[in-house]
């Protein structure tokens, strides 16, 4: 009887386990233990409590002096800058001689990192949603396979990082961005749109070729892609093989081949595997370092993916130990707390999906 | 054990019935071209990952050298350069340490109370929910609660903060797994102990955590390699040194934001060195992974067994 307890039958070399029966001091024991988990419990509520309050007390220097244009506006500009003071209609003015010069205050607007937070994870949802399909058939190579993509999930962002700035920005910039040039270049107004940047000089505006130098945001997007397809895989195959076994059987009983048959599981897992594309999704959103090492870092908004961008958590990697002003922290925070929100809403509505389904997303970190 | 439900029902499909009408042919050829295409969309994705994986591990075992784990780092231009990694990787284990001896425990008792205590609890669906969702928080976030948190009130840089930022990645993950480590643990343990007179404390202790201390440590061995593997949460906290430094209360050296501030800097030799430590980083996720792997399988066939 007593063997029914395997803790137990160890250290009962005969009768029963003092340990084991009801005394005064276990009660109080009891609760204690009680008290002590549901505090741990808690702690997971202060912990998501913590981080919203933290960041939106940080930020509110910067909410407060921008507003809701902080979202909509694409200057950032840390410094105080001095220009030359122009007049009603556009025109220097001089005075004894020199350009009088005015002095243009700090200014923030996320604009741009929303941009590029939002196209950079889009590609590598593009990229990688083509490729989805893998888990479909691994008959054989199950086991090895599935480990191997656990394991790929888990290597750490920086090595990707690593990986997309010394072996495939230098192969884009050399191979696959040329080539993509001349292929293009007989479509009107390709070349324009992706291989040409505007900049302004000295009030004149000059339209130059744009050069490649490989970090920008096709290759944070590629790299990207090649991060999250084993977090999708992982997720989606949770999910699949969730699909009640009579589902699969009764498809192959009313004689379907095997494509109508995976059809079928696709259907009939759809929203959580929409849900685990959005898992991915948000962890390239979140994505720090791999992307700060490739997508070039540059505080505009170009209209060609292959020019250098910036994502919201690659300006935070980049700016926010050397934040000097107030302001200038309260900007990064308040980035901070948009990166904060929208991974907050992506996770919450594509776990929804997917523990609707009864899968356990452990694969997603 | 790992079994696709489509890999079973492939088997049993493969011969292809004799096709009457033009239909039936077309959707077996239908179904063969995409079960082609899927095979080949693995075998890209494979090769894609493989080649990353062996490119990185090709280049770390190029430059390890036992002279990265006893040198400390030595600046561009001078005699020896670049030295070693032996004060990041020091730092590293203290950081984790300081960060395990919060968030493990923290950790594991969430997980219990979500494991044992949560049911009929308002408490306990939400907080997994939050758990989950934490999870996918994104670390940069986390690195600066740490910096508004801890590193402004002590006003500088410090390793403290760090692992602030570290346990704050780590507990929810533990809880996690946890949890589900203790629900694979038969009802019928907790029943027998009670059935005995066991408190439910008692239980807890001497029952249901002993079936599942291997597989609980495996996880907790996986939330470590993940925290060891992350960079921007330390970024802003611990900032990173290239001094031997013992004392978390100065900015901390750490291995990744190192490998960080080498791969991103100029220097050949440096960025040599990064790879180097690149590769100590992934052999430890591989091995934790594995170990996971092992156990989780283990316990499928074996049931739950004593560590």
């Amino acid at each position: 009887m007593s063997d029914a307890t395997p803790s137990a039958a160890a250290s009962m070399p005969g009768g029963v386990d003092r340990s084991l029966v009801r005394t005064g001091r276990g009660i109080s024991s009891d609760s204690v233990m009680a008290g002590l988990s549901q505090l741990a419990a808690l702690t997971i509520f202060v912990m998501l409590f913590a981080l919203l309050a933290v960041l939106t007390y940080a930020a509110w220097p910067s909410i407060s002096t921008f507003g809701w244009k902080f979202l909509f506006t694409s200057q950032w500009r840390p410094n105080e800058l001095s220009a030359p003071a122009l007049d009603a209609s556009g025109k220097v003015v001089m005075e004894d001689g020199e350009v009088v010069m005015r002095t243009l205050p700090p200014v923030f607007g996320a604009l741009p990192v929303i941009y590029g937070t939002a196209v950079s994870s889009l590609l590598a949802l593009v990229f990688g949603a083509a490729l989805f399909l893998v888990r479909l058939s691994r008959p054989w190579l199950a086991v090895p396979v599935s480990f191997l993509i656990e394991f790929l999930a888990a290597i750490p962002s920086i090595a990707y990082g690593m990986w997309g700035l010394f072996v495939l920005a230098p192969f884009l910039q050399h191979y696959i961005e040329p080539t993509i040039r001349s292929g293009l270049s007989w479509i009107p107004g390709m070349n324009a749109w992706l291989f040409t940047e505007t900049a302004v000089r000295a009030g004149q505006t000059v339209v130059r070729t744009l050069p490649l130098t490989g970090r920008d945001m096709f290759c944070g997007g590629l790299v990207l892609a090649i991060m999250i397809i084993p977090i999708i895989t992982a997720l989606s195959r949770d999910v699949l093989r969730s699909v009640p076994r009579a589902q699969v059987e009764g498809t192959l009983a009313l004689g379907a081949t095997w494509w109508q048959s995976a059809w079928e599981m696709l259907s009939y897992s759809r929203s959580a595997l929409f849900g685990a594309v959005m898992l991915g999704l948000a962890r390239a959103a979140g994505e720090t370092m791999a992307i700060t090492m490739v997508i070039g870092n540059s505080n505009q908004i170009h209209a060609s993916i292959f020019s250098p961008a910036q994502t919201m958590s690659s300006l935070l990697a980049n700016e926010f130990a050397e934040a000097s002003t107030e302001l200038h922290h309260a900007a990064l925070s308040e980035v901070a707390l948009i990166l904060l929100l929208m991974s907050l809403l992506f996770n919450i509505v594509a776990r929804k999906l997917v523990v609707g389904s009864d899968v356990h997303p452990s694969a997603a970190h | 054990l790992i079994f696709l439900v489509h890999g079973m029902s492939t088997s049993s499909e493969q011969p292809v019935q004799p096709q009457r009408s033009f239909y039936r042919r077309f959707m077996a050829i239908k179904s063969n071209v995409m079960m082609s295409l899927c095979v080949f969309a693995t075998i890209c994705i494979l090769a894609l990952l493989a080649f990353v994986t062996l490119y990185l591990l090709y280049n770390g075992f190029n430059y390890l050298s036992w002279s990265i784990f006893t040198e400390l780092p030595i600046p561009p231009g001078m005699a020896g350069a670049p030295g070693g990694l032996k004060n990041s990787l020091i730092g590293t284990v203290i950081l984790i340490g300081m960060a395990s001896v919060v968030g493990i425990p923290v950790g594991v008792l969430a997980g219990i109370y979500l494991s044992e205590y949560s049911t009929g609890s308002w408490l306990g669906a939400p907080a997994r929910f939050i758990a989950d969702v934490l999870t996918g928080v994104p670390s940069i976030v986390v690195g600066i609660v740490g910096y508004e948190l801890v590193v402004v009130p002590m006003g500088n840089f410090n390793g403290y903060a760090g692992a602030f930022a570290l346990a704050f990645i780590m507990i929810p993950l533990v809880a996690r797994t946890t949890e589900e480590m203790l629900r694979l643990v038969p009802r019928s343990y907790r029943e027998a102990s009670i059935a005995l007179g066991a408190t439910k404390n008692r239980t807890i202790l001497h029952v249901v955590l002993p079936a599942a201390t291997g597989s609980i440590i495996t996880g907790v061995m996986l939330a470590i390699a993940r925290i060891a593997g992350e960079t921007a949460p330390l970024l802003f906290t611990a900032l990173g040194s290239r001094l031997l430094t013992l004392d978390p209360s100065h900015p901390f050296p750490s291995l990744t934001v190192q490998v960080f501030s080498y791969a991103t800097g100029p220097y050949k030799d440096e960025q040599n060195l990064a790879w180097a430590g690149m590769l100590i980083l992934i052999s430890l996720v591989f091995v934790l992974n594995l170990a996971l792997r092992l156990t989780a399988h283990h316990l499928q066939r074996n049931g739950p067994t004593r560590a």
